[in-house]
């Protein structure tokens, strides 16, 4: 086991070197720098010369070429440094440390509604398979598994911000707070920030609780053909103890990988629906950041949803092994 | 030898001594004060390589008694903006009371003189302004930095105009003056080559520190030096010469060259010395170490405000600085109209305007689209009103001047004749904006005096240019195409413009109008960084672009003279070359817009853009703002600008 | 992008099958088609897609501004083809001054001329203009859905309508396009993982790995940026490009599977060469479960582009994408139709898909109709 990981970090390592080698020629080679973007806004009587702008480049590193910027970015993070964010000229660590949180509170909120609701929900369907009600509830879910989060954004958005205007319905367009947000009282303070997730939340769970309760019934499916279910249900076992006790139980092994590779999607943003909503997060930073050419920003993020990845599988496989004692690596 | 020469630590004392007691020497024995004037002080503790104004050629500045006996000072006006503004709107009618604009809905020209009529007038007496009050102003981004150097956004210089020191303005004709609160007197040599500037002995910074004369020369050098990390200030204040703090309060610029604008250059942003003098040799840039983090969250301010509070990404809140209008209890410069200026950043436009009419911000700019479409409904007039002004933005297609295509100047005709300037005008633009002719707007006085009439949408013609031209359908296959070096190239562009929906859309009309005619024109949409970088490189065909204008009409000379920074389109002509050679050294104002004039009209000729459409800057105002005016450059970015906003009495 | 893609997600399920088809394949596919016809969702899906392929080709003939077919001076000519690609525009027309206005000018140039027109006389690329055509007032910019423009207009008064239906095209070909690249890669990279193993193995997992960790976004805008002329197929290409991960691991997992059954074994000791093996007895067998992620990818191919246009990104213009449509309803909420028709476009099209895939799990996996049984 301690090879299998060993080796395993090993290799992981080096395909982080690999995939932020990639990502930082890809976006080092796009054109403009983050100095094009200061330029663009300038006053016309206020044009930068082509000596002071190549001054520029030098004071920040990019008149060296790529590759030996990209080793240079990984001395640095040997030590830890990621760098400072061009854009706001604040460390790069700072600038991201910022989005973690609402990024957070909508992934984790929607992740733990998503689990809430998917499981009975998976459940119900096996139990009820093939009649009214499951055709119903299932013909539901995979609709709503197949509309797009922006085009449920923006329909909430056409109902709930412009129809129910000036309606207590109404909800806000986007952000986390209100303006006057500074001024309200503690519980207001609470009531704003939720009337402010709602949407989004909503947008963001949807399409997993969907995904998870066709899930949890595919697996129970599987399982309740083996042949211990029909013992046990030959036994007489309830069929509430039997879908819960003896087949939820065994379909928990898929669950526990699919909860591993769901792990890097908690940092990682939404990138459309942040952007939607203007909701602070890591995905909103990320496309900004590309577009305003932030190197060490984009080169951060990267790095981050990468490892996250790469850990995420790792730890599927290890739960993989951990429930299910068939599974060895040696 | 010179302040900005080389010295290094251990030898200047001695050498500073030597050259002191030279000068004594010199002074005494009535020598030519040719001489150089010794450096008042070189404190700086040099560290590392870092040169303060390694930019700076070596200078040796004559001694104010020479200066004095060799040159004839002219004096320049010294001026307080809002008194300015007051005597202009002395003499101007008033179309409506303020109750009236308060109820009107701006839907017609008329409305709209009106309303600024009314509501942009300035306080008849100080007992009507409420002098407590605050306001909310609507910013995109959050400023990057709160360092006047380095600022380069609209933003930033918002917030440095009302933090930041400075020594001149100009007003909505682009007159350039020294401001009142910290010029005593403003004088400038019949040659041009030098202007002498009489500081108030009553400046302060926002920790005490007195401002003088020598953080002017200070500022200079650290803008002039090569690692300091200056986006905007170098240019124009490279033309400088050198600047001398003769005393505390005498400061004269040397200018490198005798010309009509050099004054201009003058203006740059000023640092206080005493904060940077020793920190700038461990940190050029001015930004990453502690030190400068902590001066970067809480700046020096030198200007009437100080940033009191600050949410990175939200809300930055600039207080009233009491020490910078009153002295000892008493009263030393006119009162400013708000107590705090709250900046909010929202960064989505649509939450923006839903702010505004909440009544969470206090002004906002429009897009043409909601002045039309968004702010006509008894919501948004219930907290706000509206108003425009003619800006002179104007918007066009450049045609790059090398490319096979529109090397010629009959095939950029051809493309202004061909496209439907109409539809562009009534439709896409919601029929609120005026044609552009030229690179003068026409009540401009730098524009010719018979203005050229705007290009009107005329196929047959431009076939017929395109056909002389030699771009015809020789092969048969419905395109133009023409013969060059052997080879059969046909018409077939792609032209760049950013990825905004209206302008896409501009562009896809003239894509229309070219297939029409047999041309082939792909429209490419990118994201901004791409777009300027493609037009500053000349890798594209053809770009949908925009400019403002800049204070004094030679700004336009980095867009045609051949070569220059902005001249993206690389268009070259000698006679327009030479024009802007003799309006830069011509001194007299009726000579120089006649040259202005003759520019503008070979240019029409020419066409190596085409121009489109002038753009308004339209804004929402609350209805509890008063004394907003539009110039040329919109509401805030001339003198006085945002300061002669108020906010009356309830 | 923000879900993660549904042949990812798919593809990480544990395989479902394990018996595996060593029968004759024919048969297999038959049986299986006979199972799918069985399935009543999947089928209407089927039937859905078909109609969208049909609107995709004839959309020139149900709405545009040019004549499907038209006599002239004497020959045929079909100038509705210059929708497809602009070149085909015929070249007369161009020599007789027409500038692409066919309405106003056919009769005025040649009396005794005849056309066909599409069935609904409005422009994907242009606003119809006041006079262009008998009884048409001409659009205006944020109409609601109204007797001419059955889906409302953009805001230079150009028809959503005409904008869906040509849009068809683009959603049809970068699903099916991208997929297909995505498929060719992805089977590849897994049959050589799967059949060799050891290092090859090795080396082909951390590509994948790599692959997926790599950011669509920066590759597109990229890829966008270095372009002279990027064109859909550019994006369909980088879609495809990126998204075959989820194949491939599949396709290894049923390589490795494969490799080990007797059939396996016994043909390798007949002494085939190792191609014959893969593509011959391997690849067969294991395509029924590799069809289920190549049918969601689709439907997720499709899902990222309308993502990309809506954020901007998308389809170069003047092609028109329901995306783009979506992306200029999100800065004016107000006007619903121009959310809710690409809106629905776009989820009926992704259903379609999803369920065709599910058709295809069900009715190849054979476990699956044990257990209904």
């Amino acid at each position: 086991m301690t090879s299998y990981l060993i080796r395993r970090l090993f290799f992981g390592l080096v395909t982080l070197i690999l995939i932020t080698f990639v990502i930082f020629a890809l976006v080092r080679n796009m054109p403009g720098t983050p100095l094009t973007v200061d330029l663009a806004e300038l006053d016309p009587s206020r044009q930068i010369s082509q000596e002071d702008l190549e001054r520029l480049e030098n004071i920040y590193g990019l008149d060296k070429h790529w590759s030996l910027a990209y080793v240079q970015w990984l001395g640095n993070l040997v030590t830890l440094d990621m760098g400072r964010s061009f854009r706001e000229k604040r460390p790069v660590t700072e600038v991201i440390g910022e989005r973690i949180g609402p990024t957070l509170v909508l992934s984790v909120t929607s992740l733990f509604l998503a689990y809430l609701l998917a499981i009975p929900m998976g459940l119900f369907t096996t139990v009820r398979s093939g009649r009214m009600e499951e055709r119903a509830l299932s013909t539901f879910l995979y609709m709503l598994y197949s509309i797009p989060s922006f085009v449920a954004a923006l329909l909430l958005l056409n109902l709930f911000y412009v129809r129910l205007e000036g309606t207590v319905f109404q909800l806000p367009l986007g952000g986390m707070m209100s303006m006057n947000y500074t001024e309200l009282s503690f519980t207001g303070r609470i009531w704003d920030r939720f009337m402010h997730m709602i949407l989004p939340v909503f947008c963001a769970t949807y399409g997993s609780l969907a995904y998870y309760s066709r899930f949890v019934k595919s697996n129970m499916e599987e399982v309740i053909r083996q042949d211990y279910i029909r013992t046990a249900r030959a036994k007489g076992v309830g069929s509430v103890r039997l879908i819960w006790h003896h087949a939820f139980r065994n379909t928990m092994i898929p669950f526990v990988t699919l909860m591993g590779l769901t792990l890097p999607g908690l940092l990682s943003g939404f990138v459309i629906l942040e952007s939607v909503f203007t909701w602070p997060g890591m995905g909103l930073l990320f496309l900004d950041s590309i577009t305003n050419r932030d190197y060490p920003t984009i080169m951060g993020l990267t790095l981050m949803f990468s490892v996250l990845t790469l850990l995420g599988q790792l730890l599927a496989d290890i739960l993989y092994a951990f429930v299910d004692p068939r599974v060895t690596y040696s | 030898m010179h302040i900005g020469s080389p010295l290094n630590n251990e030898t200047s004392n001695i050498y500073f001594l030597s050259i002191f007691f030279l000068f004594c020497v010199l002074i005494l024995a009535g020598c030519s004060p040719d001489t150089p004037v010794a450096p008042q002080e070189e404190p700086a503790p040099e560290s590392g390589d870092f040169i303060l104004g390694d930019l700076i050629e070596p200078f040796d500045p004559p001694s104010l008694k020479k200066l004095e006996s060799t040159v004839e000072w002219i004096e320049q006006p010294v001026l307080d903006s809002i008194e300015l503004l007051r005597r202009r709107q002395e003499e101007e009618p008033i179309l409506a009371t303020v109750d009236e604009a308060l109820r009107l809905h701006n839907n017609s020209p008329e409305a709209n003189r009106k309303i600024l009529s009314a509501l942009g007038r300035l306080p008849d007496k100080d007992a009507d302004v409420d002098y407590d009050a605050s306001i909310t102003r609507y910013i995109a981004a959050d400023v990057k930095s709160t360092n006047p150097l380095m600022a380069d956004s609209t933003a930033e210089f918002d917030v440095v105009e009302l933090t930041g020191f400075g020594l001149f303005g100009f007003d909505w004709n682009f007159n350039l003056f020294a401001a009142e609160e910290s010029v005593v007197s403003w004088h400038t040599s019949r040659d041009r080559m030098y202007d002498k500037v009489i500081m108030r002995d009553d400046l302060t910074w926002s920790d005490g520190v007195p401002i003088t004369a020598h953080d002017v020369v200070f500022s200079f050098r650290v803008i002039m030096s090569s690692r300091v990390p200056v986006p905007a200030q170098r240019t124009g204040t490279d033309q400088l010469k050198w600047v001398e703090a003769y005393d505390d309060h005498t400061l004269v610029f040397f200018h490198k060259k005798p010309l009509a604008v050099n004054s201009w250059n003058i203006g740059f942003s000023i640092i206080p010395k005493h904060i940077y003098e020793k920190s700038i040799y461990e940190d050029p840039t001015l930004q990453n170490s502690d030190y400068h983090v902590r001066y970067e969250k809480n700046p020096m301010s030198g200007g009437p405000y100080v940033i009191g509070r600050r949410t990175v990404g939200r809300e930055l809140v600039l207080k009233l600085r009491e020490d910078w209008y009153t002295r000892n209890g008493k009263k030393i410069r006119s009162v400013p109209y708000f107590n705090e200026i709250h900046f909010l950043v929202i960064p989505e436009d649509s939450v923006a305007l839903l702010a505004l009419k909440a009544g969470d911000l206090s002004e906002k700019e429009l897009t043409a689209g909601e002045w039309q479409n968004k702010t006509g409904d008894e919501r948004f007039y219930q907290h706000n009103t509206k108003a425009y002004g003619l800006e002179w933005v104007y918007f066009y297609f450049g045609w790059n001047n090398e490319t096979v295509f529109f090397s010629d100047r009959r095939v950029r005709q051809a493309m202004s004749y061909a496209f439907d300037h109409k539809e562009l005008l009534k439709v896409i633009l919601y029929n609120v904006y005026e044609p552009a002719n030229g690179i003068f707007h026409p009540t401009s006085r730098w524009a010719p005096k018979n203005p050229p009439p705007p290009y009107k949408q005329d196929q047959d013609k431009a076939e017929k240019l395109l056909d002389d031209a030699g771009w015809v359908d020789s092969d048969g296959d419905g395109i133009r195409d023409k013969m060059i070096d052997g080879q059969l190239r046909r018409f077939e562009f792609s032209i760049l413009t950013s990825n905004r929906t209206d302008r896409v859309a501009i562009c896809n009309l003239l894509r229309q109008n070219l297939a029409e005619i047999g041309i082939i024109c792909h429209v490419r949409p990118l994201d901004f960084t791409v777009l300027q970088e493609k037009t500053l490189q000349g890798h594209f065909h053809a770009y949908f672009g925009g400019w403002g204008t800049g204070a004094y009409p030679d700004t336009n000379e980095n867009l045609w003279k051949t070569g220059e920074g902005r001249n993206y389109v690389r268009y070259s002509n000698p006679e327009v070359d030479r024009l802007f050679v003799e309006a830069r050294q011509e001194m007299d104002d009726r000579r120089r817009e006649e040259i202005f004039g003759r520019i503008q009209m070979t240019l029409y000729e020419d066409q190596p853009y085409t121009w489109l459409y002038f753009r308004n800057s339209f804004y929402g105002f609350s209805k509890r703002l008063r004394g907003y005016n539009f110039s040329p450059r919109g509401p805030y970015n001339y003198s006085p600008g945002f300061s002669s906003i108020w906010m009356p009495r309830q | 992008m923000s879900k993660p893609p549904v042949a990812e997600m798919k593809a990480s399920m544990p395989p479902l099958n394990e018996a595996g088809q060593t029968t004759a394949s024919r048969g297999f596919w038959a049986e299986s088609w006979q199972r799918f016809r069985r399935r009543k969702l999947a089928m209407s899906a089927l039937f859905f897609v078909a109609f969208l392929a049909l609107t995709a080709v004839l959309s020139p003939a149900i709405v545009g501004t040019k004549p499907i077919m038209v006599r002239y001076k004497g020959n045929i000519y079909f100038p509705a083809m210059s929708y497809f690609n602009p070149r085909w525009e015929n070249e007369i027309f161009f020599r007789d001054g027409f500038r692409m206005h066919y309405s106003e000018n056919l009769k005025a140039k040649d009396p005794r001329s005849w056309a066909i027109w599409p069935l609904i006389y409005q422009d994907p690329y242009r606003r119809v203009r006041e006079g262009e055509w008998p009884g048409h007032p001409g659009n205006e910019s944020y109409m609601p859905p109204n007797r001419h423009n059955l889906f409302g207009t953009t805001h230079p008064g150009v028809d959503v309508f005409a904008q869906m239906v040509h849009g068809t095209r683009i959603a049809l070909l970068v699903g099916i396009v991208a997929t297909g690249i995505a498929a060719v890669i992805g089977i590849i990279v897994g049959a050589l993982a799967g059949f060799f193993r050891g290092a090859v193995d090795m080396v082909l997992s951390r590509i994948i790995e790599m692959v997926m960790c790599i950011p669509v976004l920066v590759l597109i805008l990229a890829l966008l940026a270095v372009l002279d002329t990027p064109t859909i197929w550019h994006l369909m290409v980088v879609l495809g490009a990126t998204g075959w991960t989820g194949i491939a691991r599949l396709t290894r997992g049923e390589f490795l599977r494969l490799g080990q059954m007797e059939y396996v074994s016994a043909a390798r000791a007949l002494g085939f060469g190792r191609l014959r093996v893969m593509f011959r007895h391997i690849l067969p067998n294991s395509l029924a479960p590799v069809l289920v992620p190549i049918s969601f990818g689709i439907a997720a191919a499709i899902l990222i582009e309308s993502g990309l246009s809506f954020l901007g990104f998308g389809a170069p213009p003047p092609n028109p994408s329901w995306g783009t449509l979506l992306n200029a309803g999100r800065s004016n909420l107000q006007m619903w139709w121009l959310i809710l028709f690409p809106g629905i476009a776009i989820f009926l099209t992704v259903l379609c898909y999803n369920l065709i895939g599910e058709g295809i799990q069900e009715a190849t996996d054979p476990k699956l109709q044990q257990g209904r049984k």
